[in-house]
């Protein structure tokens, strides 16, 4: 009798420290996982924010339809970092100590991610980066950040790599020489030292040039079989606006900072300018590939404005990842857990990466397989190669 | 090797100068400086935009609708940023036309910023590149140098042949005595501010294709533009558009000649030498003051 009047006390007390461990860990309740995100909500940038937040929200809404992860549903808390460092600082503190959530799937823009990494760390927070390519983010490696998302060292290599399969021997590099160009354009040129290479010419472009003139005349007269573009769309437009003005083709390399063809040969709008250029990709599908016509369908559903797009497929992409890390974290999750879970990821399959992600201690760049995509002029895109990096 | 250097310095310089004389334009009727001209076309791009590739209207409508747009943003602007500080000093005013800047652009992140983000406007002519015997020139460079000499000339025209433009000069040279002998000063300083505008609707309209179009845009093109009116005289059309053309060419030829590196940083370095000697400009004939 004595212990019968004991239970509901018991179970009282059990519920409550139940209670106060969910509390204890930030963003989490016994019915849901807060996320944060943040990026360009708006202006140019915003393909690599509110794009990519939107896959991860497509992602999210699909693991919650299945009944969320270990019974709990996904909620995403976004921010707007406008592109900026400082603007990303107070996105991510308010996500940290306002929102208390729980992991961070963001980070659009290079130079703001890598100016959050400071506070991610010191508060312990553990990202999972959807966008942001700058090397400063996973080396050194930083304890709590990992990237699904390609590096600039990565996608640097890729470019050097794909220029030499294409059989190119004199290379030659049209660059933005501010710190978003210097954060590829560095370890590009550490990456031709590597092989050898002299570029046989290194031109400069400004983020809002309207004219290629003189670029184009120095590049010509280098005769470059490839020339490696390192630069925003809209200069790289002008550029092969004004190299097909001067009947100037040579395979032109670019990387995920032009991430949409089909944009950019709107952009460049000469017919027949895009004809030799390729970029690079994160994600191995086209978004009118059938093998992502259920994500397609989702993110229809979710946002019947918009059509799914490269950038959308970022955010799945880094999206599974997380929701896998989260998974096999099991109910009783922890910072902790996730941590060591993302730390050990290997050969995990998403739908869309252009490979396996896996994840060591020793390295969170857990994406070495960048995508090359080309659209012909006036027709499809298409993948026209997988170029793994060791 | 010159040749094409020196035209595409001239069609830049023509961007430069349809943004720079919007700038002098109000400057000789006011005696400020709109810090928020290039946030004005900018909007009036994204508005040709709407109007040409949203609502597939003709391209003529697209410019006078971006045209009538910006004049009505002008008459906003002077009667928001301007008159209730026009007995102010000259950094409140520069202040009032800064935050109008970053105000448009705001406006146009949120309203025109989730579309794409570079928006390409279709030329008005085919864009295959034609020859000119040696000289190889894509049809829209051409249409935009020929638009920027034609707005040139008719506002060259109009300050010098209609009665508002030269009660704008008479306003822009002493306030006071303008108001003496009748000019209502507070219509001409809103029309200075909508003519201005309306200037930066059409150069938009104009340079769209070049350019491309994204909420960024505006800044860029208000410091070269600034920059060619204060090289060419603040209160000089010709001399802006001779500053305009000058910048434009310098930057083209530095970066060919000397590196791709100096097209920015040469023609901001030829304007302090020249202020130096000429604190006027080229052919500005009063230092810069306050009306």
């Amino acid at each position: 009798m004595r212990l019968a009047r004991l239970i509901p006390f018991a179970m009282a007390a059990l519920l409550l420290a139940g209670a106060a461990r969910a509390d204890d860990v930030p963003g989490v309740t016994d019915t849901e996982i807060r996320i944060g995100t943040f990026g360009p909500m708006a202006g140019p940038g915003y393909l690599y924010g509110r794009l990519a937040m939107n896959g991860v929200e497509a992602a999210f809404a699909k693991a919650n339809e299945a009944g969320g992860v270990n019974g709990r549903k996904l909620v995403l808390v976004r921010e707007d970092d406008r592109c900026e460092p400082a603007g990303a600082i107070a996105a991510v503190r308010k996500l940290i100590y306002d929102d208390k959530v729980f992991a961070i799937d963001g980070g659009g823009c290079s130079n703001a991610a890598v100016a959050v990494r400071e506070d991610v760390e010191k508060a312990g927070i553990p990202w999972v980066v959807f966008a942001a390519v700058h090397d400063g983010l996973t080396v050194p490696v930083s304890p709590v950040i990992f990237s699904p998302a390609l590096t600039a060292t990565i996608e640097s290599k890729a470019q050097v790599a794909f220029a030499r399969q294409q059989g190119a021997k004199r290379i030659a590099i049209i660059a933005m020489h501010d710190s978003w160009g210097r954060s590829r354009l560095d370890p590009l040129m550490a990456t031709l030292k590597e092989k050898g290479i002299t570029p046989v010419a290194d031109e400069e472009m400004a983020p809002d040039a309207n004219d290629a003139t003189a670029q184009v005349l120095h590049l010509k007269a280098a005769n470059p079989d490839a020339v490696i573009v390192v630069l925003y769309p809209k200069p790289a437009a002008v550029f092969l606006r004004d190299a097909a003005k001067f009947g100037f083709k040579p395979l032109a390399i670019g990387q995920s900072g032009i991430g949409d063809p089909a944009a950019f040969e709107e952009q460049v709008g000469v017919p027949g300018a895009t004809a030799n250029f390729v970029t690079i990709a994160m994600v191995k599908v086209t978004p009118d590939d059938p093998a992502v016509a259920s994500w397609r369908a989702e993110v229809t559903r979710l946002y019947p404005d918009d059509r799914l797009s490269v950038f959308n497929l970022f955010g799945i992409g880094s999206a599974e990842v997380l929701i896998e890390a989260l998974r096999q974290s099991g109910h009783d999750l922890t910072r902790a857990k996730f941590i060591d879970v993302m730390n050990h990821l290997t050969n995990f399959q998403t739908d869309v990466y252009g490979g396996p992600i896996t994840c060591t201690p020793a390295d969170h760049r857990c994406n070495k397989n960048p995508v090359w995509l080309k659209k012909d002029p006036g027709g499809a895109i298409h993948v026209v190669a997988v170029t793994p990096v060791d | 090797m010159f040749a094409y250097l020196a035209l595409a310095g001239l069609t830049n310089g023509a961007l430069y100068a349809l943004v720079g004389i919007g700038i002098v334009l109000i400057y000789k009727a006011t005696g400020a400086i709109n810090f928020a001209q290039g946030d004005m076309l900018m909007v009036a791009g994204f508005v040709a935009y709407t109007l040409h590739v949203t609502l597939h209207l003709p391209y003529l409508v697209a410019l006078l609708g971006a045209v009538a747009a910006c004049f009505v943003l002008g008459l906003l602007a002077e009667r928001i940023a301007f008159r209730p500080l026009a007995n102010a000093d000259i950094i409140s005013l520069v202040l009032a036309t800064v935050g109008l800047s970053f105000m448009l652009k705001g406006f146009g992140r949120v309203v025109w910023g989730g579309l794409g983000d570079y928006l390409s406007f279709p030329p008005l002519v085919p864009n295959d590149p034609i020859m000119f015997g040696d000289i190889i020139l894509l049809p829209q460079q051409l249409v935009v140098t020929g638009g920027a000499v034609l707005v040139i000339v008719v506002f060259a025209l109009f300050f010098k042949f209609t009665s508002l433009g030269r009660m704008m000069q008479a306003t822009a040279d002493n306030r006071r005595a303008a108001r003496l002998v009748g000019i209502r000063v507070d219509r001409v300083h809103a029309l200075a501010f909508a003519v201005g505008a309306a200037l930066a609707g059409a150069a938009a309209a104009l340079m769209a294709p070049i350019t491309l179009l994204y909420p960024d845009i505006g800044f860029p093109l208000f410091i070269k533009g600034f920059a060619a009116a204060v090289f060419g005289g603040l209160d000089s059309l010709p001399g802006t558009l001779l500053g305009a053309v000058a910048i434009g060419l310098i930057e083209s030829l530095a970066g060919g000649y000397v590196g791709s590196g100096f097209v920015d940083v040469s023609a901001f370095l030829v304007i302090m030498a020249v202020l130096l000697i000429r604190p006027r400009g080229l052919l500005g004939s009063a230092a810069l003051r306050r009306a």
